[in-house]
């Protein structure tokens, strides 16, 4: 089976989101704020086509926005925001509307990002970014051998989650369940 | 044997150390956080931090049987080995630094003649468990790493010596041996034993350093992880850096080779992964069931499989 990048990303946030997703898929509602994550995209990417790589540490390079990537091995595809191909290798960029500190759920999805580019250009990706929208910062993220099997098995777990159709706990962090569009399914949370 | 080369040194200095820096621990990954999760301990069981990091069995039945079944059946040769080793190297460590004290700088070469003379640790206690071809050459194991860390400490300090013509007795010591062997540590922050005990601390660069005999193992990093999370709960500093040494023989000789790590997000969430699957194990009393294929020499074998 095929899964997401994003899968990746939301299943360390919470596991059950992606439960929702694949074995009891629910309605989801589109909210207000993701429509608007999406215009907030568009906007960054036009402004990103005037701007350097200064803030990459790259003297020279070329972006390419929203590429589609897949690998039968991992058995995982997704859409990369922006990724920069320069002499020195390519990079992966993803943008984020945070202005905190990026969490560990978007450092291993760049880092399954950077494993699918590695796959599309066969060379190695040292590096990627992730650029913070709210205060225009770029945060680097070392693709160490570390994150990589951290990724892999990450994959593992959600394939294994879906083929046992076994539903997970919740988050320990209350906060999450907060803000999540699924929590109508939770009966166990507030 | 906690020693590094000059080699491992620069390894160290231009290499891991600066990336550990630059890499950059997720917050609430680092010990001082052990107040929110995902760091806070789910459950009230109190591990020690060896049934966290080991994972010899694949199930980790060994430690449902231990804790759950009260089952304990009596430690492998290979076990008796490690700690025994390990003991003989600690014996040196801290004879020479008692000896750097008591005899002063200003006689340095009786603490070096002391140190030559000074007689292997006595273990014929923990010998008595073993066949008598094994406890024989345990013994001669035990002889080998004695005579290279005494040699190794009387070279460090010569060397210190005719570079500091003003040191100090305490001075000596640090920099002769700079590492606290033993060191007692409070991991109930993170739902630990109140007594743990690291193998060694070095005090130059926190770094946390674990002795091992035997094969490499990828959960070996475990170890080092979970120290390193304690010291930052209790000290609130960063230990980025961790050091498995491997000591083998090959004949007479005594090989060692280092795993010089970052203790990276990574190695943290699977320490903290391992906490919570193992303590849960413990609460719930859940047998977690016999592995494909048991390793060899497992010392529950005869309680798992009658
Ligand atoms: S005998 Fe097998 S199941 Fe029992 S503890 Fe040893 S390896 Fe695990």
């Amino acid at each position: 089976m095929m899964l997401k990048v994003s899968d990746v990303k939301q299943f360390l946030y919470c596991p059950r989101v992606v439960y929702f997703t694949y074995v009891m898929p629910v309605h989801r509602k589109v909210t207000r704020k993701m429509e608007y994550g999406k215009e907030e995209h568009l906007e960054i990417e036009r402004l990103e086509r005037r701007r350097g790589f200064r803030s990459y540490d790259l003297s020279e390079g070329e972006r390419r926005y929203r590429t589609k990537l897949c690998s039968e091995r991992l058995g995982v595809e997704g859409v990369l925001d922006m990724h920069i191909v320069c002499g020195s290798g390519c990079f992966p960029v993803e943008f984020k509307n945070t202005s905190r500190h990026p969490g560990l759920n978007h450092k291993y999805q760049l880092v399954c990002y950077a494993m699918l580019l590695e796959e599309q250009y066969g060379k190695p990706v040292r590096h990627g970014f992730l650029y913070l929208i709210p205060g225009k910062r770029v945060h680097v993220v070392e693709i160490t051998p570390n994150a990589r099997t951290f990724v892999r098995k990450t994959l593992d777990q959600i394939k294994m989650m879906i083929a046992r159709e076994s539903f997970p706990p919740a988050p320990r962090r209350p906060a999450r369940c907060f803000e999540c569009e699924y929590r109508n399914y939770c009966a166990d949370v507030v | 044997m906690y020693f590094l080369t000059e080699e491992e040194k620069k390894h160290l200095l231009k290499g891991l150390l600066p990336r550990s820096r630059e890499l950059g621990i997720a917050e609430e990954l680092r010990g001082w956080n052990w107040p929110a999760p995902p760091l806070q301990p789910v459950y009230d069981t109190v591990l020690a931090l060896y049934e966290v990091a080991n994972s010899y069995c694949p199930t980790n039945r060994d430690l449902y049987l231990r804790r759950v079944r009260r089952v304990f059946p009596a430690p492998s040769a290979a076990m008796v080995q490690g700690r025994v080793l390990h003991a003989a190297l600690v014996h040196v460590l801290v004879s020479a630094k008692r000896l750097i004290y008591s005899v002063g700088v200003a006689q340095y070469q009786t603490i070096c003649r002391e140190l030559q003379e000074l007689g292997p640790v006595n273990v014929e206690s923990e010998l008595q468990a073993l066949a008598p071809e094994d406890a024989a050459d345990l013994k001669r194991k035990v002889a080998i790493v004695t005579e290279f860390e005494k040699a190794r400490i009387i070279s460090r300090i010569q060397e210190i010596l005719f570079k500091q013509p003003y040191i100090g007795e305490d001075s000596l010591a640090v920099l002769a041996i700079p590492v606290i062997v033993e060191q007692k540590l409070d991991g109930s922050f993170l739902g630990l034993s109140p007594n743990l005990s690291t193998d060694a601390f070095t005090v130059c660069e926190p770094m946390i350093v674990d002795l091992k005999f035997g094969e490499r193992r990828d959960f070996h990093r475990l170890t080092t992880t979970g120290y390193a999370l304690v010291m930052e709960s209790l000290y609130e500093f960063p230990v980025n850096i961790g050091c498995l040494v491997y000591g083998s023989f090959r004949g007479d000789r005594l090989i060692i080779n280092k795993d010089l790590h970052i203790i990276d997000d990574e190695l943290r969430q699977w320490f903290i992964e391992s906490r919570d699957e193992k303590a849960r194990m413990v609460y719930e009393e859940i047998d977690p069931g016999f592995p494909a294929e048991c390793y060899q020499g497992c010392h529950c074998y005869a309680a798992c499989h009658g």
